[in-house]
């Protein structure tokens, strides 16, 4: 469905030093540095999958999702998203895309959403029953209800962000772009989107690319994930072998039924925290039923649970490894 | 074809229902549309009153033509092609314009018709009026090629106004902020109001050439009064194709130029 290969994508940026003299200097001679925003990526994508973008701010993950709608030229490598070249933007290819960013709104702001729909209907040219049943059947699912009619100003941003949803799917899109839809929500309008946008791609065969820094919509809605990291992928397959990868350790937390002292916790394993009450180890797998054994042996243990360290954490650690192992990828021209 | 003819319906169904949606601003930007059409007369009052019959060429009606013409070409400027394209500049800045490009129409006529200010018709009534008043005084009808002539010369004067205005957008795709450019502009176009031949030397040639001032308010006057050379009509047609092409080819470069901005 999707094939990237050697996706390069440079842009060339003004830049100049702080300062009075440096801005006036910039004026005549004017310093550019070469951005590397995305540099030299492969991957391709089944139909049906759903693949989250991982990455920090700036690793390149919009961008190559614009390169892929076809918004953005790339400067090398080359990209086929069902049979086409996204930027060539034939009718055919945006037909069958779409693309939802949870930070920007294409609905009519003193309008109903309702407008908005329609005026899409006959800019993609959808026939009016077809029209009428998706509609019929989106609303449903979001449970918008009577939200349609309201302008949009009036509307939350979780209702906003539902009526995105509606205007960019009233065509009946086959490939999914979503550029942190669920941003700003609250958890429980997040779990509404994540479910709508699963159901969605079961239902249809809906190919998905998502990128998100809430990694419980990862964890719901990804199964791969591929992770770019200053322009470049780091890692390409399933977010448990990378979650085991970067952090082999499992999580224990004891909770007591009598005061313990913290300072006999550090000989079981790592403490990750103490509380009263409560401690957290972070032991490596192999150990962890030795560990457990131990402490079950000697200290008074009211309850215990075994879990993966947190995805956030996780991430937050390869992210500032690749930093450190990284050199910066600027060139200065 | 008929596409476009539908989506032009329902951007303008649009536009009608958003003036409607809020009740003070539709008052206010109707009773405004009306005092500047008829504010549009007043400089040429001022110059024929004090008894200086400063136009060469041109009588106090013939030069209230002109103004007529400026009204109108105004009134389509104000009332069709800014209110859509001025917005361009803003999904520049904002990075909107990804859901404009994202679609499968033709992106400059989406924006083009993206907004009208529909109470800008008041200007083309004002222009009517204003040619009704003239011939009235002149004592005669405009024969009907004439009147034919002049609306081919405005739907020449529209497309080249408009060209202009996509040239003067498309910049906004390399410097963002075209604030200026669109202000110079809207001065410079002021004086159409003005006969060309009140102007002389490098403002005539600029006038004429540059920015034709000349092709959207003198040229259809002249048509109308039954004056117009057929040379005059050849250059204008051509001047506006020239215009329409050069435009169309920019906004299409512009747009390979255009880098979303980032979310």
């Amino acid at each position: 469905m999707i094939s990237v290969k050697g996706l390069k994508k440079h842009y060339q940026v003004k830049q100049r030093p702080p300062g009075l003299a440096a801005a006036l200097t910039a004026l005549f001679s004017p310093q550019t540095k070469t951005v590397k925003a995305v540099d030299g990526i492969d991957f391709d994508i089944e139909p049906g999958a759903r693949v989250g973008f991982l990455g920090p701010n700036g690793a390149g993950k919009t961008t190559t999702l614009k390169v892929l709608s076809g918004l953005l030229y790339q400067s090398d490598g080359s990209v086929t998203v069902d049979g086409h070249v996204p930027q060539r933007r034939d009718a055919a290819f945006l037909k069958k895309i779409m693309l939802v960013m949870g930070q920007k709104q294409q609905l009519l702001w003193d309008l109903p959403p309702s407008e908005t729909f329609e005026l899409n209907r006959a800019i993609y040219e959808v026939p009016r029953p077809a029209f009428d049943q998706r509609l019929a059947e989106l609303t449903e699912l979001l449970e918008l209800g009577d939200l349609v009619n309201k302008p949009t100003r009036t509307l939350s941003l979780g209702e906003r962000m539902k009526c995105e949803l509606v205007a960019a799917l009233v065509h009946g899109p086959r490939v999914l772009f979503m550029d942190e839809p669920t941003i700003g929500l609250d958890v429980s309008m997040q779990v509404v989107m994540r479910d709508f946008i699963r159901r969605y791609n079961e239902k249809y065969g809906a190919t998905l690319i998502l990128t998100s820094h809430y990694m419980d919509d990862v964890a719901a809605l990804c199964p791969r994930v591929i992770v770019i990291d200053k322009g470049q992928l780091s890692y390409d397959g399933s977010l448990e072998a990378l979650a085991k990868k970067v952090r082999p350790e499992k999580r224990v937390t004891f909770r007591w039924s009598s005061a313990v002292d913290p300072e006999v916790l550090s000989r079981f394993g790592r403490v990750v925290s103490s509380q009263a009450g409560e401690a957290v180890f972070q032991l490596p797998q192999a150990s962890v039923k030795d560990a457990v054994g131990k402490v079950l042996a000697t200290l008074p243990v009211a309850d215990l649970t075994v879990e993966n360290p947190p995805l956030e954490e996780v991430m937050s650690e390869l992210f500032s490894r690749s930093r450190a192992a990284q050199k910066p990828v600027e060139a200065a021209s | 074809m008929g596409r476009y003819v539908t989506l032009l319906r329902m951007q303008l169904r649009a536009s009608a229902l958003l003036a409607a949606q809020y009740r003070w601003d539709f008052l206010i930007d109707g009773a405004l549309s009306l005092f500047w059409a008829a504010t549009a007369v007043i400089p040429l009052f001022v110059v024929y009153t004090e008894g200086r019959a400063s136009i060469p060429g041109w009588s106090f009606d013939e030069a209230m033509m002109v103004v007529g013409w400026f009204i109108l070409v105004q009134g389509v400027l104000e009332g069709a092609i800014n209110p859509g394209l001025a917005a361009v500049v803003d999904h520049i800045r904002k990075g909107t314009l990804d859901f404009v490009l994202l679609k499968p129409a033709d992106a400059q006529f989406l924006v083009s018709t993206s907004r009208f200010q529909l109470w800008r018709v008041a200007s083309l009534l004002t222009a009517l009026t204003i040619f009704g008043v003239v011939f009235n005084r002149l004592g005669r009808a405009p024969a009907l090629l004439d009147i034919g002539l002049s609306v081919l010369l405005m739907w020449v004067a529209v497309l080249t106004l408009y060209s202009m205005w996509i040239l003067i957008i498309s910049a906004a795709f390399y410097v963002v902020k075209i604030d200026n450019l669109n202000y110079l502009f809207t001065s410079i176009f002021d004086a159409g109001r003005w006969p060309i031949s009140v102007f002389k030397g490098g403002l005539r040639l600029l006038f004429t050439f540059v920015v034709p001032l000349a092709l959207m308010t003198t040229f259809p006057a002249e048509a109308l009064l039954g004056r117009m050379g057929s040379s005059t009509l050849a250059i204008s047609v051509s001047a506006a194709l020239v215009f329409a092409t050069a435009s169309r080819w920019v906004w299409r470069k512009s747009l390979r130029h255009y880098t979303s901005a980032s979310s």
